[in-house]
Order: C-alpha cells, then structure tokens, then sequence
C-alpha cells in the first residue's frame, strides 16, 4: 500500500514538473508571435509555365517598431516519394525582402513572382527573421498543384529529325544527277 | 566590276553546289535529328529541362559550325595549293587579303547554310519551353564569332603550310583544344584557375553565353564581358589572316 502511494506521489511529482518547466516555453511562444506573417496563393489553376504572383504581408502587431526584418520565401515539393526542398534560384528572381522599419500595427505587402518550371504538388511558405528575436516568423503553409504541360511534341520533332536530311538527301542526289551527263558528255 | 565579288560568289555557291558541301550539312542534320530524336522517349521535361535540350542543341550547332570552318579553312589555301589551282589564282588581277576575305565569306555561307538548317531542329526541340527567340539569336552571334576565329585561323595555318592535312590536324588540335575545359566538370571549372580559363576560352565563352540565356534567361548586359572577348578574338585573328595572306607561296 505504502510502495503504491510512493509510486502515485512520484507520478504526480514528475507531472508536476513536467508542467511547471513547460509552461515558460508556452508562454515564450504566445509572447513571442508579435509579428503575423500571411501569404495569398494566386486565384484559378495552375500550370507549368505560368508565372503567378503570391501576395505576403507582415504586420506587426507589438507596440514597439521592428527594425532590419528579413522576408523570404521557402518552397517545398510535396510529391509522394520527391518531398524535398526546393532551390528558388530558377524558380523566382526575387530570392528575399528586406524591411527596414515596421511601425506597430503596420502591414507591409510584398509581390513574389514566381516561374512554374515544373509540375507537381508544392507547399510555399513565407518566413520572417526579426535580428531581435531568436525565433522566425513562418506563415501558414500554402500548398498548390502545378499541372504538367508537354515540353516536346514527336508530332513536332519527329517530321523535323525525318524531313531535314531527306531534304539534303534529295539535294545530294539532284547534285550528282545534274553532273552525269557533263561526265558522259565529256569522255 | 570588283574581283572580289565573283570570288565571293564561287566561294560561297560551289561549296553549296558541290556534294562534298551538302554532305557535310547532310552529317550535320543526322547528328541533330539523332539528338532530336533521343528526347522524343521524354515529353514531359520542366521547363529547366526543357531549356537545357535547346542549349545543348545549340551547343552542338555550334560545335558543328566550328568543325566545318576548320575543315573549310584549312583546305583554303594548302589544299589549292595541293591541287594546283593556287597558282592560276594568284595570277589573276586579285589579291592575297581579298582572297582570304573570299575564303572567309565562303566559311561564313556555309556556317549560315547549317544555322538555316538548324533553326527547325531548335523550333522542334524548344518552341513550348522558354527562350527559343534570344537562343536563336545569340546562336547565330556567337556560332559566327567561333567560325569567323576558328576557321580565319585554319585560313591562316593552310595559307603558311604546304600540306592540308598538316594544317587540318594542328587546326583540330586548336579546335579540341578549345573544346576541352568545356568537358571539364562544374566543380573543376568553379576555382580561380577554372574561371580564368573559361573567360579566355572563345568556346566556353560562346557556350556560357547560350547558357545563360537559354538557361538563366540573363539579359544582354551580362553577356556583355564574354561577346566582347569573342569579339576580341575575332579581330586578332582577323590580323593574323591578314598577316599570313600578305604574301602567298605557291
């Protein structure tokens, strides 16, 4: 009876614990969210080749200015079996935003432009770094489907590949054909 | 009437006219449509990928260009030379500099020929992608400085050495040379020494131009610095040819 209790009010001594030392994280992160940041996915479907825009926004909603805040934007492909991060570096030109000064209860708009160079399932987010703080910013994640879109034709390459040399072809032997007689004519 | 013009002229046509001239634009298609016809098995290429065919199209056009201007060129002189048919030349009422700018103009013509030849394989390959217009333009810009110096080159050498052959192996030699820190890898190619080589290479400055603007889809300014060393290379080979064609042997 005696070990039970002990084992109860060693339970109940942990969860105490527990939830003493996690409540200073929680109140961090409640405290902590003085900016929001929001990002609008362009409207209707999308497809390879396309160039959207994506609308962000960050407010801040502390009342204090923010100073130096760094934007910018994270893709991730969410195909089964291919999630894995994606390098903007020809996706988009704008590769990150810099805001100087944010007054409370300000918003500032940002356009990020993006090239859909391939098809698939995407996620974007928005991330923003306050040099003040030691925890980024990160909005909601946007997830949108890229429809594919046939890059090369047969119906366009293969009368080419065919075409251009029996063209040469028809022109070699116009050239030889043309040059019999002269050979005979002259012997 | 100017010489030149009917020198121009027989440079320009008989090359055309003769098989040896469409047999050579003839391998050339092949090796394009054989390209082609390697990417039809992927039709849903991204557009990066899709981008990378038409440069590497136009890589090989240009590779292409290059390698019939310096059988072109280093047949000019030391292959006439070779047949007999220098001599009656250099008696007629012309003289060595309009020549070489008959040679030249007729390198140049067959250069134009393949680019003509070209342009549907790029429109098969490219015309649903991306920068199918600026890559035909800067191929036909750069694929003209790389035969203009590759071939005034050849010109030059078969204009000083007696045998064609001989000058048709140190021109290939040239030729692989220039090609070779292409087939270097992007690792390679990114220290210091890999850089300083690929700004004073013509062919990797022609082929980093038609990747960045088929590929990257960069602008005019940043091709700026690498045309002008083409253009750079032109003109001192330019010089060279005149220097060689100033007086001719038989």
């Amino acid at each position: 009876m005696t070990v039970c209790l002990c084992k109860k009010a060693c339970i109940c001594a942990a969860l105490a614990f527990m939830i003493f030392t996690a409540r200073p994280i929680f109140a961090q992160n409640l405290s902590g969210t003085a900016l929001r940041v929001t990002l609008t996915p362009p409207a209707g479907s999308l497809k390879m080749g396309d160039t959207p825009v994506f609308r962000g926004a960050v407010t801040n909603l502390g009342s204090r200015p923010m100073q130096g805040l760094i934007v910018y934007l994270s893709l991730v492909s969410l195909e089964p079996g291919q999630e894995h991060p994606i390098d903007l570096e020809d996706w988009s030109a704008q590769k990150a935003v810099r805001i100087e000064r944010l007054d409370p209860g300000a918003a500032q708009y940002q356009n990020w432009e993006m090239r859909l160079i391939q098809a698939g399932r995407f996620g974007a987010a928005l991330t923003v770094i306050n040099p003040e703080e030691n925890k980024p910013v990160i909005s909601s994640l946007i997830t949108f489907e890229v429809q594919p879109k046939p890059t090369l034709s047969r119906g366009r390459i293969l009368p080419v590949a065919i075409g251009v040399p029996l063209l040469l072809l028809a022109l070699l032997g116009i050239i030889s054909y043309s040059r019999l007689p002269r050979r005979y004519g002259s012997s | 009437m100017n010489p030149l013009y009917p020198m121009v002229r027989k440079e320009a046509i008989e090359d055309l006219m003769a098989a040896r001239g469409v047999f050579f634009l003839l391998i050339a298609t092949l090796v394009m449509s054989a390209f082609s016809v390697l990417l039809v098995s992927n039709t849903e290429l991204s557009l990066l990928d899709n981008a990378e065919a038409v440069y590497m199209m136009a890589g090989i056009i240009v590779a292409l260009g290059s390698l019939v201007s310096v059988v072109r060129g280093s047949d000019g002189y030391a292959g006439e030379r070779e047949r007999e048919t220098l001599e009656p030349l250099l008696i007629a009422p012309i003289t060595g500099r309009q020549i070489a700018v008959a040679k030249l103009s007729g390198i140049l013509f067959s250069w134009l020929f393949l680019y003509v030849l070209a342009i549907p394989y790029l429109w098969a390959v490219g015309s649903t992608g991306q920068n199918l217009l600026p890559s035909l333009e800067y191929l036909f810009i750069t694929g003209s400085f790389m035969v203009v110096i590759l071939g005034g080159l050849s010109l030059a050498l078969s204009a000083k050495m007696r045998s064609s052959r001989g000058a048709l192996s140190l021109s290939l030699t040239i030729l692989l040379l220039t090609g070779s820190p292409v087939v270097l890898g992007a690792s390679l190619r990114q220290s210091a020494v890999g850089r300083l080589l690929d700004l004073i290479n013509p062919m990797a400055g022609a082929l980093n131009t038609l990747d960045s603007v088929i590929i990257d889809s960069q602008g005019f300014s940043f091709q700026v610095l690498r045309l002008s060393i083409l253009i750079v290379y032109s003109l001192l080979v330019t010089w060279a040819l005149r220097a060689a064609t100033k007086r001719i042997e038989p």
